[in-house]
């Protein structure tokens, strides 16, 4: 292993931190103090300022104000190069890979695959990383920082995209890691996951620090108090389902169907082998699975984003697609709310004039959904880069109901959201699945609690085949037990 | 309706900052190569907007190849395109030009111009098509491809005016005069400014409003800021966004070295332009890629090129320099880009 410059302690304290982006304040007085041998988790919501406050500890980002220690002595950190010499390792979440990378050189990939082995983490070493999904993106991530092996490791919302075995082994190495004396910090969102694994959690709320407290100190319903400032149920229980209904439900029509559907990725390995779906009027069909197993790709078809290349496809027109990757798929980060509602709505009859673009009434449409929706901005004429991510979501959700009058695509709609938005995220689907002539609604999410919790039917894609679970299967277990399946047969 | 939003006020802000660095540092190297930074300026502007002549019958003149092939530039960039090879095409256009322009002898000016013109587009866009389908089919870069179409039209020029194009008498290489009611008459009676600079000016307010107000306009914008985006979110074919984009910049071209010819020169030579295409690109960026700022940003360096005689004439000062101040704007613009960027950069 590449040895870490030694010398360094592995301990770090921010104190009052600021930082400005422009108008936003992401840090205003933030607090940080890390130990050697703690895992110590930092919490927030989205837009809380978790990242910023990496940004400034990796030295990506130089504070406005605020003081900055590390092994005990003020530092200035004006790289990451410079982060890097203090010992300090970064994984970033999903902004951390720049270009095409492979990973591709015999002595970092003996290691890679050792740590991979260690780790449980399993990315194809030969892939450029352009093409990778967000998954194998953030694992190349993990890996990359774990290579480094520095005193003070900082992992950005590693688990957003793992699996739950993938989460237990990471989780793990960190704990030997600590065990050895060296620092690791873990920003995330995930209640259980924090209190399962951290030493001590520092809770960030619009900038600025609201909790530090040991583990022991602290239970869920404290955290999220500090989170959110307000009494929000436990995220573990909001809709979690106690009855049994979707089961007794007549279905309507249906709207969509795949029969036969075959399709392969651009390396030529089959992603969609042979898939058969229809989905109905007033149904929720939630379909589970470890990432990278086709679920991308079916929703792409069902959404009538991606042609098949066998099998025959009927997508219904008022098609809404919610995309994973909000900042690249389904947003344009330049453009402003109006110019992103356009995007979607652009080919519509009513909005269009001959050639011409009825901007006045898309700019009206906007406005319906900014307020509705609730996407907190300076107005319609804010460019959408600079909204948090939950407000992001908010206005792709919103302007994706506006266009599924048959089926809506919803795609890991709530990765990276925060409790509040998750909650309306969930929200909408339910609406939308209770409403009288409402649209099918497809969930493909690898968050199996979400898709237990909304599905009438659940569905898991395995290898690029879709597997019916039946009522018998139809448990945390059973799911799991299918979806890993898949995984081990691949490996 | 977006013309007044803060993004276009931070663009003028940025072009500006832009002028006064270049003319700060213009200023210093002037100092520095023993000339004098006024007498320069003074005999630049002069020569640029000192008469009615000067501005009407040089600056305007010279600003027309600028704007179009600026048009051209800016299109193509909207749409991510990165067409490079704005030279090519205008030669392109006007060999096709003069090709017309000599046969249609004869002929009512109301068909001899609109053939010439229509060719020239039409030629430019041929010239960008191969750089298109390269890059539609095979996923070359454009940009090594457009640049490579320059050197192929340049010379193509070359052997025709050595070839079959030769004028009649044989000696000069270049091509005949073409049919007098082929050539564009003047705007102003008594300027040498042609309807091909109210030709220009159309098209730059054509082109904004395509972009502002069209749907395919709009489909441009998206695919050029996220392709990803415009293809799941938008349901845009960006294959065809790309190849329409890319021909109507090569048609913009093209038409530059049409106009060119109709207006100006009358004829084609080697040389015909002193590098307008590459300019082009200057002209565009520092316009924010905005139409309606491509003709003021246009006829800011058909000026200096226009001063550049009068500066040398008057002041002693080499033509040159004016090359290195249109090499020090566009790092000049690059530079106030990134520190705008960097304002909005979110982490």
């Amino acid at each position: 292993m590449t040895r870490a410059p030694t010398g360094h302690a592995a301990s770090a304290r921010l104190t009052g931190v600021h930082r400005r982006f422009g108008p936003v304040v992401a840090l205003a007085g933030a607090d940080l103090d890390v130990r050697p041998g703690e895992i110590h988790a930092v919490l927030g919501e989205n837009g809380a300022g978790k990242s910023t406050l990496l940004g400034v500890l990796g030295g990506m980002l130089r504070p406005d104000a605020g003081l900055l220690e590390i092994g005990g002595a003020p530092v200035e950190l004006r790289s990451p190069r410079d982060a890097w010499a203090h010992g300090v390792g970064l994984a970033l979440g999903r902004r951390g890979i720049a270009g095409a990378w492979r990973l591709r050189y015999a002595r970092v990939r003996a290691q890679a695959g050792e740590l991979m082995r260690r780790t449980g983490l399993d990315v194809p070493l030969d892939a450029s990383t352009e093409r990778l999904g967000v998954g194998d993106r953030q694992r190349v991530e993990i890996l990359k920082a774990l290579l480094r092996d520095p005193p003070l490791l900082a992992l950005d919302e590693p688990t957003a995209v793992l699996t739950p075995g993938e989460v237990l082994s990471l989780f793990g190495l960190l704990r030997d890691l600590a065990g050895e004396g060296r620092a690791v910090i873990l920003v995330g969102h995930k209640i259980d996951e924090v209190l399962s694994v951290a030493d001590r959690v520092t809770v960030l709320r619009h900038g600025r620090t609201t909790l530090e407290a040991a583990r022991r100190e602290v239970d869920a319903a404290a955290l999220i108090q500090a989170m959110v400032g307000r009494d929000v149920d436990d995220p573990a229980a909001v809709g979690r389902r106690s009855d049994g209904r979707g089961s007794g439900r007549t279905r309507g029509q249906s709207v969509a169907s795949l029969d036969a559907v075959r399709l392969r990725d651009a390396t030529g390995r089959v992603v969609l082998d042979d898939v058969d779906l229809s989905v109905s009027r007033g149904e929720l069909v939630g379909i589970a699975g470890v990432e990278g197993n086709g679920q991308r790709e079916l929703a792409q078809v069902l959404a009538g984003r991606l042609v098949p290349e066998a099998g025959s496809v009927r997508v219904p027109e008022g098609v809404g697609f919610i995309p994973q990757d909000r900042t690249r798929e389904g947003l344009v980060a330049d453009f402003d709310l109006v110019e992103n509602v356009a995007l979607a709505l652009h080919g519509e009859a009513v909005f269009a004039n001959g050639p011409f673009v009825r901007w006045d009434a898309l700019r009206e449409r906007a406005e319906q959904v900014r307020e509705r929706f609730d996407v907190r901005s300076t107005g319609v004429r804010q460019r959408v880069g600079t909204l948090s991510g939950g407000n992001q979501q908010r206005l792709v959700v919103g302007r994706e109901l506006e266009r599924a009058r048959d089926l809506l695509v919803a795609e890991n709609p709530t990765r990276g959201l925060d409790v509040a938005a998750t909650a309306f995220v969930h929200a909408e689907l339910r609406r939308l699945r209770e409403a009288a002539d409402g649209p099918a609604v497809v969930l493909v999410s690898t968050d199996l609690d979400e898709v237990m919790a909304l599905s009438d039917r659940v569905l898991v894609m395995t290898r690029g085949r879709l597997v019916t679970v039946d009522d018998a299967q139809r448990t945390r277990e059973g799911v799991g037990a299918l979806m890993l399946g898949g995984r081990d047969a691949v490996a | 309706m977006q013309w007044l939003s803060s993004r276009l006020a931070g663009q003028v802000i940025a072009a500006v900052g832009a002028l006064l660095l270049t003319a700060g540092i213009s200023a210093v190297m002037l100092r520095l190569g023993g000339y004098d930074p006024l007498t320069a300026a003074r005999a630049l502007v002069g020569g640029a907007f000192g008469s009615s002549n000067a501005f009407l019958s040089v600056t305007l003149v010279r600003s027309v190849p600028l704007i179009l092939t600026g048009l051209a530039v800016a299109l193509a960039f909207r749409a991510g395109v990165w067409n490079i090879g704005a030279e090519g095409q205008l030669y392109a256009g006007a060999i096709a030009a003069v090709w017309v322009g000599l046969s249609v002898e004869g002929m009512s000016p109301w068909v001899a111009i609109p053939g010439v013109l229509l060719a020239a587009g039409l030629a430019g866009a041929v010239w960008a098509l191969v750089p298109t389908l390269m890059k539609l089919h095979l996923g070359v870069g454009e940009v090594i491809t457009t640049i490579l179409m320059n050197f192929v039209g340049i010379y193509f020029a070359a052997y025709v005016v050595h070839g079959p194009l030769q004028e009649s008498r044989g000696v000069f290489p270049q091509t005949d005069q073409i049919a007098a009611t082929a050539q564009l008459p003047a705007l102003l009676p008594g300027t040498r400014l042609h309807v091909g600079f109210a030709l220009a000016l159309a098209l730059a307010m054509g082109l904004a409003v395509f972009l502002r107000r069209t749907r395919l306009g709009f489909q441009v914008r998206a695919v050029g800021a996220s392709s990803e985006a415009a293809r799941v979110a938008g349901r845009i074919d960006a294959r065809r966004v790309i190849l329409l984009s890319f021909l109507g910049s090569g048609v913009l071209a093209g038409l530059a070295g049409g106009v060119e010819v109709a207006g100006v020169t009358r004829a084609l030579y080697e040389g015909l332009s002193p590098g307008w295409g590459y300019t082009a690109i200057a002209v565009a960026l520092l316009a924010g890629l905005h139409p309606g700022a491509v003709v003021l940003t246009g006829v800011l360096f058909g000026a200096l090129e226009a001063g550049a005689g009068a500066m040398q004439r008057d002041a002693g000062i080499p033509a040159v320099w004016v090359i290195a101040i249109e090499a020090i704007i566009i790092l000049a613009v690059l530079a106030m880009d990134q520190l705008r960027r960097r304002e909005v950069r979110r982490v």
